[in-house]
């Protein structure tokens, strides 16, 4: 029983000092934005700036996977701090999300930055992004709309002359990702990466073909105490170069791999291309990009810290950096006023050495891991206060989501907007059709909201799916209907106040003005943003 | 033993969540009730517009110092996948030519990644839009302009101070946006502008 008693008081003193030091972390901030508050009219004088913006949200809802009997609750808070003196910043930003769920670990944590910037020179040490070209190299990057936050810690470099830029980079990575409602830090690591870029536009011609061209190049090394061979660094090397040419421009970006062979040892070597070209005129748009690679990724099995990019509208990545070939085709065209549409053709699949080239890009044979999307927009506006908007999307998804081998989706869609002046209305219907080799389904949805500019919008929408599969039901449990009420509400110009109670399915969410990634939720969500 | 064992777990997760309640949660409240009042106060303040320099589309070199020295500035943060800034941008098209006759310098700042970078200039210039289209693709002015939700949207003067801020779109926003900037060129104002200007 003594000992019982020890380990509670153990245990107690573990946990007070845990909190203790949160308390303490959190009571500093708020004595710092009293300072600042009291200090900031004689501030303002001496050329002290002082903004921030702060996003609170607070879940109320029901996990049908954990138990359906008790509701839980989230609570996240983000806020932002800068200070600006003359040349001089210093930023700060604090996150905290509590899940009421004990089998969630709660995440905090308190990101800084202070800056020196006065031409020529910029000088950085904290938290910072970082993408080096398109991001064959590195592609450290801040996604605050899809909850996905991959930055670096260090010190970061950036001098600035004869129509050029050199950036020197040292940091610690930290890729912090929100999936299957909670975060988690993918990389809890000692690795740390060290870089240069140098981007140069000297060969520039001031000529009547309207010819210009950019080049860069960099060097990405990453130090990693589990590696068998330490020795063998890992790192990354590449270079691009830009050519326009009036309306006409072309990239191509290329890099390579000399790394340590994961578990085995080793050397591990890699390349990737990417190529995009565009033509860009008034009323019509054409881009199209190629990408090719090989055990070009930079990171562990479940992050990176190059990220190659994908030529395909959604973003998803068969197989992040191991072996991905794929292009994008996108046509934009205004060709009256009243009328604009949108063509696209997007594929991304694996490496096949039975297959050539050509079939590699184009077809997506049954043994390949692949995505193909195709889409077609057309947005018109009959009359000045009204727009009408339609198309269909339409993708293939092989291999991507276990455990289904082949998923098709085909969704049409249809929105209409009426203006009135002093209200709005607005109204949509989707239909997405999903066949898969287990089983088919249907998700049917309707919208309808009415809104005052300047003031709320008011949003109902009900989707309902015919029949669940089995091997969705393990994913997203057996919800067959979700019906969802949400209020925007403009408090004022800068604060901004949103009220959802219902369900919903998850996926990209454009309401109330604001687009969002949204995780599959049953409950009441309500959001406070402000800026200041 | 074995009942020891339940009742510790049992107190380490009562303990635990009554912690996390009775200690973060008034302080998190705190917080956000005092950045909600001091954020309601800041707003009566005209706070001074950061410095930026951007690329272009074309790659041109854009600075808000030299945009200030033609007129004021209007900029909107957008990106590809967002439909409200689109629309926003879209919307605001009809009133391009008078807000340059008034000496309004317009920026439409991509906050696209560097894999959709290629379809930035494109779709720009397929919609029309006559506005300087400037890369954003490390956030750096998202940070530097504290911007929480797309689309969001700034007006300048040419004082450098910031006049005006407007989280969000719904249709019938840009004439709130088209009164500011009749207001800050002190032309066509209807009604009382006075305290429109300084919001």
């Amino acid at each position: 029983m003594k000992s019982t008693q020890m380990i509670i008081d153990k245990f107690q003193i573990s946990n007070f000092k845990k909190e203790g030091s949160l308390k303490v972390r959190v009571g500093t901030l708020v004595i710092f934005i009293l300072l600042i508050s009291i200090t900031s009219p004689s501030s303002f004088a001496q050329d002290l700036r002082i903004t921030g913006s702060n996003r609170a949200e607070y879940w109320l809802f029901v996990d049908s996977r954990l138990d359906s009997a008790n509701y839980k609750d989230h609570i996240t808070e983000k806020l932002k701090l800068s200070l600006d003196y003359k040349d001089i910043t210093l930023r700060g930003i604090f996150f905290f999300w509590d899940p009421s769920l004990h089998s969630l670990d709660k995440l905090y944590y308190i990101d800084y930055a202070a800056q020196y910037k006065k031409d020529p020179v910029n000088i950085m040490y904290g938290r910072y992004y970082m993408t080096f070209g398109r991001g064959l190299c590195l592609n450290q990057f801040l996604d605050e709309d899809f909850n996905n936050d991959n930055s670096l810690y260090g010190l970061k470099a950036e001098l600035n002359g004869f129509k050029s830029q050199l950036t020197l980079i040292t940091g610690k990575p930290r890729n912090i990702f929100f999936e299957e409602l909670q975060y988690t830090i993918k990389n809890d690591t000692t690795d740390k990466v060290r870089g240069a870029n140098l981007e140069t536009r000297i060969l520039n011609f001031n000529n009547p073909w309207g010819l210009n061209t950019s080049i860069g190049g960099r060097y990405v090394r990453i130090h990693k105490t589990n590696d068998l061979t330490p020795k063998a660094f890992t790192e990354l090397f590449g270079g691009n170069i830009n050519l326009k040419l009036g309306p006409w421009e072309n990239y191509f970006e290329y890099a390579q791999h000399l790394g340590t062979i994961p578990k085995v040892g080793g050397r591990l070597k890699g390349d990737g291309y990417l190529f995009t070209t565009g033509l860009s005129l008034s009323g019509f748009g054409i881009s199209l990009q190629y990408i090719d690679y090989k055990d070009l990724g930079f990171g562990g099995a479940e992050y990176r810290y190059n990220e190659p990019p994908t030529p395909i509208k959604s973003g998803i990545s068969v197989n992040r950096g191991v072996d991905e070939v794929g292009y994008g085709v996108a046509i934009v065209a205004s060709p009256f006023d009243f009328l604009s549409v949108e063509i696209d053709n997007n594929k991304v699949s694996t490496h096949n050495k039975n297959l050539s080239r050509f079939e590699e890009l184009f077809y997506l044979k049954e043994n390949m891991g692949g995505v193909l999307e195709q889409g077609a927009k057309a947005i018109t506006h009959p009359t000045e206060l009204s727009e009408i908007s339609f198309g269909v999307d339409h993708i293939i998804k092989q291999k991507i989501e276990l455990p289904v081998q082949k998923k098709t989706e085909t969704k049409p869609y249809l929105e209409l907007q009426y203006d009135f002046g002093t209200f709005f209305v607005e109204a949509g219907l989707e239909q997405t059709m999903v066949t898969s080799d287990t089983s088919d389904y249907t998700d049917r949805a309707a919208s309808i909201s009415i809104g005052k500019p300047e003031r709320f919008v008011l949003t109902l929408r009900a989707e309902k799916r015919d029949r669940v599969p089995t091997w969705l039901i393990e994913k997203l449990g057996e919800e067959t209907f979700w019906p969802m009420l949400e209020l925007s509400l403009d408090l004022t110009t800068r604060h901004n106040l949103r009220l959802r109670i219902g369900g919903e399915k998850g996926g990209l969410v454009c309401s109330g003005g604001v687009c969002r990634f949204e995780e599959p939720f049953r409950g009441v969500k309500a959001v406070l943003t402000s800026i200041f | 033993m074995k009942q020891d064992n339940r009742s510790i777990t049992s107190f380490a997760v009562s303990s635990r969540k009554r912690n996390r309640d009775l200690q973060y949660r008034p302080w998190i409240a705190l917080c956000i009730l005092f950045v909600f009042v001091f954020a309601h106060a800041q707003e009566k303040e005209l706070p001074n517009a950061p410095d930026f320099t951007l690329q272009d589309v074309d790659g041109n070199t854009v600075c808000l110092d030299s945009l200030l020295k033609k007129g004021p500035v209007f900029m909107s943060f957008w990106a590809l996948w967002c439909k409200m800034c689109i629309k926003e941008l879209d919307a605001l098209k009809p009133y391009y030519d008078e807000f340059d006759s008034l000496g309004l310098q317009m920026l439409a700042i991509s906050q696209d990644k560097a894999r959709a970078v290629p379809k930035v200039k494109p779709f720009a210039l397929s919609h029309k839009w006559k506005y300087v289209v400037v890369l954003d693709p490390d956030n750096i002015m998202r940070d530097l302009y504290n911007v929480q939700a797309m689309p969001t949207s700034f007006i300048i003067n040419q004082e450098k101070k910031i006049v005006f801020v407007h989280q969000g779109y719904k249709p019938g926003d840009e004439e709130i946006i088209v009164e500011k900037v009749r207001c800050l060129a002190g032309k066509n104002c209807k009604g009382d502008c006075k305290g429109k200007c300084h919001e």
